[in-house]
């Protein structure tokens, strides 16, 4: 088991290297006028921590701009090992701080939306499998498959539309109300989660489909197997051979699943929280990338391939940990 | 393979018999043997999601290829429509400035001379007087005033004659150490002396040469001395006794001018004196200035600028002029001053109280002005600010066409119009007008189905366009997908070993790579070089194949790994066919079920990436429709309010045709594979 971690991690780890390679060569090679006018314009705001010189300075100590590609690259990579990621443009405070800043709202935000899609697909997707092809079964595939297909951006203006501006019950967009500040913690408390409730809304609705889709077909696939025919034939009630026979054995590959989802919690929503204004990494992310925010887009995306691969990680060990039959190697 | 009907082979049986024949159990006859294809087809056709599926693809590519070709109106087409506005449509008001018409072109007068013209003129009439000098370095320049209204400026050689004033100018510095004068200036020659002789320490003046002189302590052992002016000097010896009292008068009272022995004398005004100048010589008009308008009553004359300068300088006496050989006069009565020609046939009237078109041409007849400046007066009179009248003005028909009758004559029709004072002064005329605008946020009509969007686009239109092109880039992008991928994956499979394991590394590489933030980066950078939006999309549609093989490159390598191992590739590999062969020929074919299966899941998918990109207008840009942009355009949060009907039947179509492709995706797989996974 050790022998296959440590083998796992060091693979991992030596794609990870390509991978920030590859995005590493993007960067390199962003046309300079667009880096350049975008430092410029970001350094003439109001707030801007440093001169459009001194970040263009910064960009060749930091990144090894000037140098090579290769050569460039390792620069960039000893330094963010060392945890040195520079200061932010956009944001114009260090990167480590803007992330420890807004990673907890996108984690917020995704664990709701976690919890939701779990408790609503995983049930839906059974009772489908369990009377394949009855309307039950029919309705779910046409929501998973709605779901599937809904693009987010029209998914959150239909919900803006309806509930924020027919209805009027939620804020079009923001993190908080306009008396935040005035509010005792309990209200606070209240007021965010009002305003993050149709960005949950959004992603759960989105999210639903394919984790649906996943646990019907297991589950299908489960009650065609032998060992629930031989049940069946030896008298075992109905529920018992759903909720004990079948049921576990469909969670072998739903605990994978889900295991390996964890780690993208952390990755934000990139449209959701653009469209909402919520002032998570999404959020942050995709107003660094708008405005060649170089330190900071490094540090998402190298981020995220992190978190990719860590899910690719945790799936595997999570597979081989609930199902005894596997075996490593 | 045909099929075989077990009743057509009965009849048939009976047919040539001629009696019932009975039909074993084990007859082959009561088989039923489809073809693949057949079965696959007649699995498909039995899913109803994936008929529903099929069928809405199929109207989704007749509407966006086809219906252009049908649909009158383009994608980049801009709708513009007649409608009637209360527009300003005319500005009255009094003239206060002077404006000029040039009488002689051969003189240059510069610019720091007509900007003065107008506070000049203004002064003159505050003060009652009649001319002023003005000053430059070109020349000297006379203003003379005509009447109120009309001044003329002219060359004039006017020399300096005389200063007035009080003040002192600093000469120089006295050292009482080194005994000597340094000079700021020029050096006075015996200035020493006259100092010297009557010396008082802490200071005191002295005449020298008819010039007023007076010495200060500045620091120890050192005088300032200043040369003291006080009363008229003159530097002109031709000078009449009189103008020494004259002058001195007129400058005490700040006038422009004064006579002297019966010559004009100009006075310009200084910090410290002021100076006079001497008019002498012929004066050369260069400009006639005036606050007044000409209101062309006749239109069969045009009223050049050579003629309203002449009328000008004619103003007052009645006198006849000639302009191109037609003599005019201009004549006074009622208080209106009108400009005739011979036939005694009224031409113009000069008036101070302008009214103009809005825009600032002068295309209103004579009548509506003279309407409107009665109103104004009256107006004035009673203290309203705000009057309404009735009268003809050009009559436009729905199109915002003027009506012309047979002869050729403007139709005229009743308008209201509207005439408001405004802070400044000003009135404003204001009436309805049919003008031509661009057809913004139209609803639903015939023309427009859809009705239009905020730039006049038919939003029917650029929903087809729009669709054609997120369907063509879904083809290309799955295209590039499966090509490089079947590319890559056959070999990884074919080959195994080493290419296997390279290949399936770049596989994870490019799963591992985060393609939705890479697509923004790269749209934010061609946004900021301003890339051509065919462009854009060439290199939108390349980059998304290009960041998408993996996955199909892993199933292809997945599918020929097992199918290598089979029998009949065995039997390739013993005949002796080549390796492309093998692969293209006899593995690739195997895979096509699953590729198809790929293809139609992923056109969905790319259609979704293509229209979340072009929403955030990080994809294909505006002129350009696609169901992205569509909703791009109406996406703020007025737009999303007011313009439903049109973003979300462009949203439910993204969704619809997405849905197809699963459907489609889904049947085709369970019709080709019963057995596989859901």
């Amino acid at each position: 088991m050790a022998k296959f971690i440590i083998k796992r991690l060091l693979y991992s780890i030596l794609i990870l290297f390509f991978v920030m390679f590859l995005i590493y060569v993007l960067m390199y090679n962003m046309p300079t006028s667009f880096v350049e006018t975008k430092a410029r314009e970001l350094a003439s705001r109001p707030g801007a921590a440093k001169s459009y010189t001194e970040w263009l300075a910064d960009l060749n100590a930091q990144y090894g701009m000037d140098k090579g590609v290769v050569q460039g690259y390792l620069v960039w990579l000893s330094n963010a090992v060392r945890g040195n990621w520079g200061d932010s443009w956009q944001w114009t405070i260090p990167v480590l701080e803007k992330f420890n800043n807004t990673v907890w709202y996108s984690f917020a935000l995704g664990l709701v939306s976690f919890i939701f899609e779990v408790i609503i697909a995983i049930p839906l997707g059974i009772t489908a499998a369990k009377k394949q092809y009855s309307f039950a079964d029919y309705f779910t595939t046409v929501v998973a498959m709605i779901s599937i297909s809904l693009p987010t951006f029209f998914l959150a203006t239909l919900l803006k539309y309806v509930f924020a501006v027919k209805l009027g019950w939620v804020d079009l967009t923001g993190m908080q109300g306009r008396d935040y500040q005035f509010l005792s913690t309990f209200g606070k408390f209240l007021d965010l989660a009002k305003h993050f409730a149709l960005p949950a809304v959004t992603l759960t609705v989105i999210g639903i489909g394919s984790l649906m889709r996943y646990t019907r077909t297991n589950m299908l696939e489960v009650l065609n197997s032998d060992y629930i025919r031989t049940a069946r034939a030896k008298g075992v009630p109905e529920k018992k051979v759903i909720g004990k026979h079948a049921f576990r054995n469909t969670l072998i590959p739903l605990v994978t699943m889900l295991g390996g989802m964890l780690p993208s919690l952390f990755a934000g929503a990139l449209i959701t929280e653009t469209l909402f204004g919520i002032r998570g990494i999404g959020y942050a992310s995709y107003y660094s990338m708008t405005q060649a925010d170089i330190p900071f887009i490094m540090f998402y995306l190298a981020f995220i391939s992190v978190l990719t691969l860590l899910g690719n990680l945790i799936s595997d060990l999570l597979y081989a940990a609930v199902d005894p039959r596997v075996r490593l190697s | 393979m045909a099929s075989y009907n077990l009743n057509e082979i009965l009849k048939a049986k009976a047919g040539r018999t001629g009696n019932q024949v009975a039909v074993g159990l084990d007859d082959v006859a009561r088989v039923k043997v489809l073809s693949p294809g057949r079965q696959v087809f007649k699995r498909f056709i039995r899913n109803r999601l994936a008929v529903f599926g099929t069928v809405l693809l199929i109207i989704m590519f007749v509407f966006s290829f086809l219906g252009p070709v049908f649909y009158p109106c383009g994608q980049k087409e801009i709708f513009y429509k007649y409608d009637s506005q209360n527009i300003n449509y005319a500005l009255a008001k009094e003239i206060t400035s002077y404006t000029g018409y040039t009488l002689s072109s051969d003189i240059s007068v510069p610019r720091t001379v007509t900007t003065s013209v107008n506070s000049v003129a203004k002064s003159l009439i505050e003060a009652d007087e009649d001319v002023a000098i003005l000053l430059s370095d070109d020349g000297e320049f006379l203003l003379r005033k005509v009447n109120d209204d009309v001044f003329v400026l002219s060359s004039v050689d006017a020399p300096k004659v005389a200063s007035v004033g009080e003040g002192r100018a600093l000469i120089g510095t006295y050292d009482m150490i080194s005994g000597q004068i340094s000079f700021t200036g020029q050096d006075i020659e015996g200035l020493l002396e006259a100092l010297t002789k009557n010396f008082n320490r802490t200071g005191g003046n002295f005449t020298f040469e008819g010039v007023k002189y007076s010495y200060e302590k500045d620091v120890a052992k050192s005088y300032n001395i200043y040369s003291e002016m006080d009363g008229v000097v003159t530097f002109d010896n031709s000078l009449p006794e009189s103008f020494a009292g004259a002058f001195e008068k007129a400058a005490d009272d700040s006038a422009f001018s004064f006579t002297a022995g019966g010559k004009t004398y100009c006075i310009v005004k200084g910090i410290t004196g002021s100076d006079a100048y001497a008019v002498s010589g012929s004066e050369k008009n260069a400009l006639v200035y005036t606050r007044l308008t000409f209101n062309v009553i006749s239109s069969d004359v045009k009223v050049s600028d050579q003629l309203k300068a002449n009328a000008l300088l004619n103003i007052s006496g009645g006198n006849s002029f000639d302009v191109d050989g037609v003599k005019y006069k201009i004549t006074e009565n009622d208080g209106l001053l009108i400009l005739k020609d011979s036939d005694d046939k009224e031409v113009a009237e000069l008036s101070s109280f302008s009214v103009r078109r809005y825009t600032g041409e002068d295309s209103i007849d004579y009548d509506l002005k003279k309407e409107i400046e009665e109103i104004v007066i009256a107006m004035a009179e009673s203290g309203k600010t705000t009057e309404k009248f009735m009268y003809n003005l050009p009559y436009q028909d729905e199109n915002g066409i003027y009506v012309y009758d047979e002869e050729g004559n403007l139709q005229y029709s009743e308008a209201e119009l509207t005439v408001t004072q405004r802070y400044t002064g000003e009135y404003v005329i204001n009436c309805d007008q049919v003008i031509y605008v661009i057809d913004m946020f139209a609803s639903s009509s015939k023309e427009h189905i859809l009705g239009t969007d905020g730039d006049g686009f038919d939003v029917l239109a650029r929903i087809m366009y729009g669709g054609r092109v997120s369907l063509m880039v879904g083809f290309v992008v799955v295209f590039l997908e499966i090509f490089i991928g079947v590319i890559m994956g056959g070999l990884a499979g074919y080959y195994g070993g080493w290419v296997d394991n390279l290949i399936m590394r770049l596989v994870d590489i490019f799963y591992c790579l985060p393609s939705l933030p890479i697509m923004i980066i790269l749209g934010a950078t061609m946004d900021s070089m301003r890339m051509d939006t065919y462009i854009r999309l060439i290199i939108m549609m390349a980059t998304l194949g290009f960041l998408g093989w993996a996955s199909v490159a892993r199933m292809v390598r997945g599918q020929i790994l097992s199918l290598r191992e089979q029998e009949f590739m065995v039997a390739a590999e013993a005949t002796g066919i080549r390796v492309r062969k093998r692969i293209f020929r006899h593995l690739i074919p195997n895979v096509m079920p699953q590729l198809i299966v790929i293809a139609t899941m992923g056109m969905g998918s790319v259609i979704l990436t293509e229209s979340t990109l072009s929403f955030l207008g990080l994809g294909v840009k505006h002129p350009l429709a696609t169901w992205g942009t569509i909703i791009n355009s109406v996406s703020s949060a007025t737009a999303m309010a007011h313009y439903q009907h049109i973003w979300i039947p462009v949203g439910l179509l993204i969704c619809l045709t997405v849905i197809a492709f699963n459907f489609v995706g889904d049947g085709l797989r369970d019709a080709y594979d019963p057995k596989s996974k859901r």
